[in-house]
């Protein structure tokens, strides 16, 4: 495997976490050495955050060859996503 | 502010201990860390990736070495010797790499003594580690013997107050 990208990155996930929301960002400009990842999984219900982090990495196995940093900024259930969401829009609004 | 004279957090690395001479892989810095002492390793093992080594890597380098059992016992005794160990890239006064260097900034910051291992000195730890945790990246934080995670689950639980907790429950056990 040659240079990974962002939308391979993308379509790893969808197909094996089926991910309800999905934010994956190229921090190395283009060159796919570093990606950010947000990610919001049924399949994270009832897992600490080191076995959803396990569920990511074990997804990209194969783009982890060619990937030099993978930071998952965010690793939620869709609940956990639901009620941040709500709190940032509060937050936003009561500014 | 500067953190490398904060000699008060460091502990003795004795155990990990070897004379300096026994790495081809040291920097040779005076104040080099010093690194794991991995039994019976031998240049077979080592898969480089840096033009760093004296030796050229043979056409038949595995890419992946994998954790030999005599690696397996060294590790399971590093992680068990201590209640916090952190393999990281470089050293605590001089992380090599930004997240290992965010994770030894927590560790300061919440005044944690630990035991760090540049794994950058060791390609053959650096690979067999990644089998060990079954976790692809460094920096690998360890706390009480057990995998805790890499920069962004230390990162998200010193925000949320867990890594306190856990390293809590750690040192006083």
């Amino acid at each position: 495997m040659g240079k990974v990208t962002k939308e391979q990155v993308e379509s790893t996930l969808q197909s094996k976490l089926n991910p309800s929301h999905l934010e994956v960002i190229d921090t190395s400009g283009g060159c796919g050495a570093s990606f950010e990842i947000e990610i919001v999984s049924e399949q994270f219900e009832g897992k600490r955050l080191l076995e959803r982090h396990r569920l990511v990495n074990g997804a990209l196995v194969e783009e982890m060859k060619e990937i030099h940093a993978l930071s998952i900024k965010k690793a939620a259930t869709p609940d956990q996503w639901r009620q941040q969401q709500e709190s940032e829009k509060s937050a936003s609004n009561a500014a | 502010m500067k953190m490398a004279s904060r000699g008060g957090v460091m502990i003795s690395a004795s155990t990990l201990a070897t004379p300096p001479s026994a790495s081809s892989l040291s920097t040779g810095r005076a104040a080099s860390p010093r690194i794991l002492t991995l039994p019976h390793s031998n240049s077979r093992l080592l898969v480089n990736h840096k033009p760093k080594s004296k030796s050229k890597p043979s056409a038949i380098s595995p890419i992946r070495c994998g954790l030999s059992p005599q690696l397996k016992t060294t590790l399971d005794k590093v992680v068990s010797s201590h209640k916090v160990v952190l393999f990281m890239k470089g050293t605590k006064d001089f992380p090599q790499c930004g997240f290992s260097n965010n994770v030894v900034q927590i560790l300061r910051t919440l005044n944690v003594p630990f035991e760090a291992v540049n794994i950058l000195e060791n390609e053959a730890l650096r690979q067999g580690l990644k089998d060990y945790s079954s976790w692809p990246t460094f920096p690998q934080l360890y706390i009480d013997g057990e995998f805790f995670g890499g920069c962004d689950i230390t990162l998200e639980a010193y925000k949320s107050g867990e890594l306190q907790e856990v390293l809590e429950k750690a040192l006083c056990s």
